[in-house]
């Protein structure tokens, strides 16, 4: 009973992005949306789902959605301005450091979408993490903090709160 | 007849998509000039967002306003927003990939660097 609901859910999220990638909705997309993504969810619902509660609680979407926004808006359009400044100044002073970071997030999902977002914006890459996902290591290519709760605020304060409230 | 909507969505791909070019050319720049492999990193990620998510969005955008695509209007732009989305998705995962093998391989060196944790807490 509890796979149902899993794959019923997961083929929802798998059903949107078909019909989103072909573009129409003609019957026979629509039936061949329908098959695939159920026997696609069949396959890989117990390594996707854990909490299928959660995936229906519209508070998390909601606010994922306002953190997609806020992300490519304002930090991605910061941290590229930076690098593009620091790789096309002529002197090129750059200050590259490994730095510890310390993150509250412990789901593998909240996680995944924190270190996503700081590699994904430019100037920091995770490197590394530890075995119980409480620290990431995270090369920086304009380290102004060294201290790792100076450098967790700079760097993924915000990620880290918004994947905590978004998957945690 | 294209509307004024159409218009307004072909005219802000364009921006995207000249935004992209911008990127993409910043980022060429960069990765010549950028002193080693973590640093270059940087750079590339610079390409693959601003040099490929965003232009990719813009193609979207185009494709959803210009009117004489026909059946593949939505077609073109809902994949391309797809291939946009996954593309977001797996550049982090490849540059993280990427950066754990070469430091743990020491592939590459990390000179110049200020301080490095975490050569430090795996006994130099």
């Amino acid at each position: 009973m509890r796979k149902l609901f899993k794959v019923l859910i997961l083929s929802l999220g798998v059903f949107t992005v078909y019909i989103i990638y072909t573009g129409s909705v003609k019957l026979y997309d629509i039936a061949t949306g329908v098959i695939v993504s159920l026997i696609v969810s069949y396959l890989t619902a117990n390594i996707v789902i854990e909490d299928w509660r959660k995936a229906l609680d519209l508070r998390r979407v909601a606010t994922f959605i306002k953190f997609a926004f806020r992300y490519l808006l304002i930090d991605e359009v910061k941290a590229h301005a930076l690098v593009i400044r620091l790789g096309l100044s002529p002197r090129l002073s750059l200050k590259p450091a490994i730095v510890k970071i310390p993150i509250n997030s412990r789901s593998d999902y909240a996680v995944t979408m924190t270190s996503l977002a700081i590699t994904n914006t430019p100037g920091t890459v995770v490197v590394d993490l530890t075995e119980d996902n409480s620290v990431l290591y995270v090369h920086w290519i304009y380290a102004t903090k060294i201290e790792p709760q100076e450098a967790y605020k700079e760097v993924c304060e915000v990620f880290d709160s918004y994947a905590r409230k978004v998957f945690d | 007849m294209a509307t004024l909507l159409d218009w307004a969505l072909v005219i802000i791909g364009q921006a995207l998509i000249t935004i992209g070019v911008f990127c993409d050319l910043a980022a060429a720049i960069s990765m010549l000039r950028f002193p080693n492999f973590y640093t270059r990193l940087h750079a590339l990620t610079v390409g693959s967002v601003g040099g490929a998510f965003v232009p990719i969005v813009g193609v979207a955008f185009i494709a959803a306003g210009s009117e004489f695509l026909g059946v593949y209007r939505w077609f073109l732009a809902g994949s391309s927003l797809v291939i946009a989305v996954v593309e977001l998705l797996l550049a982090g995962s490849g540059s993280h990939a990427i950066a754990r093998a070469t430091h743990r391989a020491k592939a590459a060196p990390t000179q110049p660097i200020i301080v490095d944790k975490l050569e430090e807490e795996r006994g130099g």
